[in-house]
């Protein structure tokens, strides 16, 4: 029973990736509802940068003390410097930039954490940076020291995704196969071990699990 | 001292024996303190939010990356205008051409602050100073604030004093000409 269980429940992960008419209801009852739940984070990623650069504007115009910064302008300056073509820099430069990374900072880690509640997980990790450079255009200069593994994950995830509905092809073939016709199915033997009503029961009881580990790969 | 929680200028007398962290001194350099990097991250996340250790060295990288590419912009930009020095509006104009414009539109508020500040805390009343000759394209940057290019020529005496922060390192730019002719050349330090 636990076998016929995991089958199902690969069968109907990868009902989604398929367009199969004989299973039209299964993958429209998934899929309207998975796509709210990324619109929903997705919106909701939009509010929170609205408010991020709304909330800059504000302590902007509070600024009154210049002298301590949130991060070293020493450091800053040195970073600068480490291009030969840069000869001189003004004062205000290193203060400028002071302010700009804070900005880089949060407005990247923002995205970065949209993904690692995509994940449901509680701790920000490099491979959430990682996707949310691959996600935002004007990040397009951090490919190259973002990790690759951590790039490769994401491919690797479709990837898994590709392989799951290939493996789960032959499965959602007898779906339809049992359904109209009982006697094929005795015929063929195997789906005559599988009886239609537990077959169906276990899919609806499975289904959040493969929607929930997809992410994971 | 290692990374201070606040400004660490002071601090870096001997950046090259810095040797805190399991960065070698040459490699922590290059980074912003992890220390406040995380600071900033954490201001951006739930309070029960972690964040991984190699979270935080990317983002160290990240930020890095971010200064250098947009340095590597406004550097180029001051060559082609012949003019020595970058400033604040160089690297404003570089965020917007590097696809940034929503950071220049606060930024912008926050240099005018800084100068009106500077300003006042030099007490100069913004009077002429020596003015580099390269420097009288600077009115085309567009805006109409001071000008706090690095005073004449960048002796060690003045880079030294600048990693201290010294309030003589900003009244020597404090006082960036602001008036209505281009090209003011008083004293030029040499």
């Amino acid at each position: 029973m636990d076998q016929q269980g995991q089958s199902s429940a690969m069968n109907y992960g990868s009902n989604p990736y398929q367009t199969n008419a004989m299973t039209t209801t299964p993958t429209g009852s998934d899929h309207p509802a998975y796509h709210q739940i990324h619109q929903q984070q997705q919106q909701q990623l939009t509010q929170q940068l609205q408010s991020f650069w709304e909330t800059q504007f504000k302590e902007i115009e509070k600024t009154t003390d210049f002298k301590n910064h949130s991060l070293p302008l020493a450091r800053i300056k040195k970073i600068m410097k480490a291009d030969e073509d840069v000869r001189m820099i003004s004062a205000e430069a290193p203060v400028v930039f002071a302010r700009a990374c804070e900005m880089f900072i949060l407005e990247l880690t923002l995205r970065s954490w949209n993904h690692t509640e995509e994940n449901k997980r509680r701790t920000l990790q490099k491979n959430d940076i990682a996707a949310a450079v691959t996600r935002t255009d004007i990040f397009d200069f951090l490919v190259d020291i973002v990790p690759r593994e951590d790039l490769r994950d994401e491919v690797l995830g479709g990837v898994g995704a590709e392989a799951a509905t290939a493996a789960g092809y032959p499965y959602g073939y007898l779906p339809p196969g049992t359904a109209p016709i009982g006697n094929p199915g005795m015929v063929m033997g195997n789906p005559g071990a599988y009886p239609p009503n537990p077959y169906m029961g276990q899919p609806m009881w499975q289904q959040p699990g493969p929607e929930q580990q997809d992410p994971d790969n | 001292m290692g990374d201070s929680d606040r400004d660490s200028g002071g601090g870096q007398n001997g950046n090259n024996q810095n040797g805190q962290s399991s960065l070698s001194p040459r490699e922590q350099d290059r980074f912003l303190p992890i220390a406040n990097v995380s600071r900033i991250m954490k201001k951006a996340l739930p309070a029960n939010a972690k964040i991984s250790k190699d979270a935080k060295e990317t983002m160290q990288e990240c930020v890095s990356e971010f200064i250098s590419f947009v340095t590597g912009e406004a550097s180029d930009k001051c060559q082609k205008e012949k003019r020595k020095t970058i400033n604040g509006d160089d690297l404003l104009w570089a965020m917007t051409t590097l696809g940034f414009e929503d950071y220049v539109e606060p930024l912008k508020v926050y240099l005018q602050r800084f100068r009106e500040i500077e300003g006042e805390r030099t007490g100069l009343g913004r009077p002429q100073t020596g003015g580099e000759v390269g420097e009288h394209q600077r009115d085309a940057v567009g805006d109409g604030g001071g000008f706090y290019g690095g005073g004449g020529g960048m002796q060690y005496h003045q880079h030294h004093q600048f990693l201290h922060q010294q309030n003589h390192m900003y009244g020597a730019t404090g006082g960036g000409s602001d008036s209505g002719g281009g090209a003011a050349s008083g004293r030029t330090r040499t």
